[in-house]
């Protein structure tokens, strides 16, 4: 496994702890407001926080794990050769979208961090704290496509996700 | 022109693999900067979508429902269920139901509600002579309840991409769940009488009965919390989340004593997976979203159906068999985030209102779960009852032409989308 996967790997970890940790929060925002009557200020706002990052750090590692939602009906039809091109392709295009992403999402972070920007919420957090989730995540992303563009010359199934809902 | 190229790049961006989340972020980000708009948008959609709130309800309802799932609350409502109905014509059909259905008013999806009761219910029902087929569409059909009877992960993202009320849908779904539920029943009992090939179950007795209900008790107590609390006001949508993910925990370390450290983690892990799944793509076809806006493309469509389609009517039948066909080839949430933007503004020309129009795509999404190839439901029936797909695929008919003439009903009557949500 590579170093990159790894890191990826630890991100999803990391990302699986944030959402549940979100219930944690929320529920006891919940029994403090109804049952105490003091409703916290940090909660919410922690919660969203980790969302965002929870979605933005277990992305590469969902493509390791072909989890991404996919549509595969007319790839699956395909011989293997050109199933192996198609995810190519896809992996390519992934590449480029999420290193654009990344660059931009730089961008944003960088002007709100020296700018000092914050929420204006009761916390009143810097914004840039939840802006970093960008570059970071899609950064990631797009390392962990390079390494699966690589593997896929050995790789012995194809496509890059499954169905959910 | 540019709306048919656009298309056509979507969907060819879409078959040849690219996962969904990507390619719709990824079209978004190319039209942006054709367009010369700013690609800083393609970073802040993403942002913003995430920092929904009421999309935080959507990872706790999963890790609701996956508790649950690892703590093997199926097994217990099924029994439960089974103890009132198992003696009726079709007993254990009717049983599988209505587990279905209350499973369905505790998960907000419809692969964690087939998945849990089809476990349990289908080697019971093979094992009593049921026809497979027909066990194996049972499951499939009856699972897509979990998304029409609240919670619904679909009703939470339909209800953030066009800011509609998810409580109002969450109330809207009960209506036409019950209708389906009904239906549902009356066929599988016909189906049994008429085929007789069956061995019926015991009556069960009283203390029987008592015994069972006992241990499905804080289940159901679940379901009438969350329910009770949306509607009364008292929760959220993300609150009643967050309170059942709590409550799901007690219910499974305490009282059935079912839940260990590693079920506890697969849980966690299972339910992060799908929440980033699902919400990416919900963050990509935001940015898709504002693409289209910025392109006029849904006014340009709506005036293009305006000018061929004559009435509301015909625009539910040509709506239904277009969404028919693209659920053959595409999953549920990306059939909604797609065609949500681009059919609603005609819609609400035309007269329909936002509540029930989500209803209907919710619907025609349970359609999309169980029309082959590609049906997210049947795989989940598949691997569950370990046989091949066209079995499983076989066994839906009856069940598709039931939810068809559902939107039919519903057409007709309104009022059974919107009575509860607006009128009681």
């Amino acid at each position: 496994m590579s170093f990159i996967t790894a890191l990826s790997r630890l991100a999803c970890t990391i990302a699986a702890i944030l959402l549940a940790a979100t219930g944690v929060m929320l529920t006891y925002e919940v029994i403090a407001r109804y049952f105490f009557i003091r409703p916290t200020i940090w909660a919410a706002e922690l919660s969203q926080l980790c969302l965002i990052w929870g979605c933005l750090l277990a992305m590469a590692y969902l493509l390791t794990m072909r989890r991404h939602i996919t549509v595969n009906a007319v790839t699956s039809l395909l011989p293997a050769p050109a199933q192996k091109a198609c995810t190519a392709i896809s992996l390519i295009a992934v590449i480029v979208f999420s290193a654009i992403v990344a660059y931009w999402g730089y961008d944003i972070f960088h002007d709100s961090f020296v700018r000092g920007r914050t929420t204006g919420s009761l916390m009143n957090l810097p914004v840039w704290i939840a802006e970093a989730s960008v570059p970071v995540g899609f950064g990631l992303l797009t390392l962990q496509a390079i390494v699966e563009l690589i593997g896929l010359r050995k790789a012995e199934v194809f496509g890059l996700g499954a169905s959910h809902e | 022109m540019t709306i048919i190229l656009i298309l056509a790049t979507l969907f060819a961006l879409l078959l040849i693999g690219v996962p969904v989340a990507f390619a719709l972020g990824g079209m978004g980000l190319g039209m942006l900067m054709l367009g010369g708009f700013s690609p800083l948008m393609a970073p802040q959609g993403i942002l913003s979508t995430l920092d929904g709130f009421i999309l935080l309800a959507v990872p706790l309802f999963l890790l609701m429902s996956n508790l649950l799932l690892k703590g093997g609350v199926g097994r217990d409502l099924f029994a439960a269920v089974q103890a009132w109905v198992g003696h009726w014509p079709g007993g254990l059909a009717v049983a599988t139901i209505l587990s279905c259905a209350l499973f369905a008013a505790i998960s907000g999806s419809s692969v964690a509600t087939a998945a849990t009761i089809g476990t349990v219910a289908i080697p019971e029902m093979i094992n009593r002579g049921y026809d497979k087929r027909f066990v194996y569409g049972l499951l499939a059909a009856g699972g897509t309840l979990g998304i029409l009877i609240p919670p619904s992960i679909p009703m939470i993202v339909y209800g953030f991409v066009t800011e509609q009320s998810v409580i109002a849908l969450f109330l809207a779904g009960i209506g036409p769940g019950i209708l389906l539920v009904t239906l549902f029943v009356v066929f599988a009992m016909l189906h049994a009488r008429r085929s007789g090939a069956y061995t019926p179950v015991p009556k069960a007795t009283m203390d029987e009965r008592i015994t069972a209900s006992f241990r499905a008790m804080p289940s159901l107590a679940l379901a009438a919390l969350v329910i009770v609390g949306l509607y009364s006001g008292a929760f959220t949508p993300t609150e009643a989340a967050a309170v059942g993910f709590a409550a799901s925990l007690l219910i499974t370390v305490f009282w059935l004593r079912t839940m260990t450290w590693a079920f506890l983690w697969e849980a966690i892990r299972e339910s992060a997976v799908t929440t980033v799944a699902i919400l990416l793509i919900v963050a990509g076809a935001k940015v898709f979203g504002k693409a289209i806006a910025l392109y006029r493309i849904p006014q340009d469509i709506s005036a293009f159906l305006a000018q061929t389609i004559d009435g509301p009517v015909m625009f539910i039948i040509v709506v239904s068999i277009v969404l028919l066909l693209m659920g053959l080839v595409f999953e549920a949430l990306s059939m909604i985030l797609i065609m949500t933007p681009v059919l609603l503004p005609a819609a609400l020309a035309l007269g329909f209102d936002p509540i029930w129009f989500g209803i209907f795509m919710v619907i025609m999404v349970e359609c999309a779960l169980i029309t082959p190839p590609v049906g997210l439901n049947l795989y989940v029936i598949q691997s569950v009852a370990r046989t091949s797909l066209g079995q499983v695929a076989r066994g839906v008919w009856p069940f598709l032409a039931l939810m068809l003439v559902t939107v039919a009903v519903l057409y007709i009557f309104p009022d059974l989308v919107l009575y509860i949500p607006f009128k009681w």
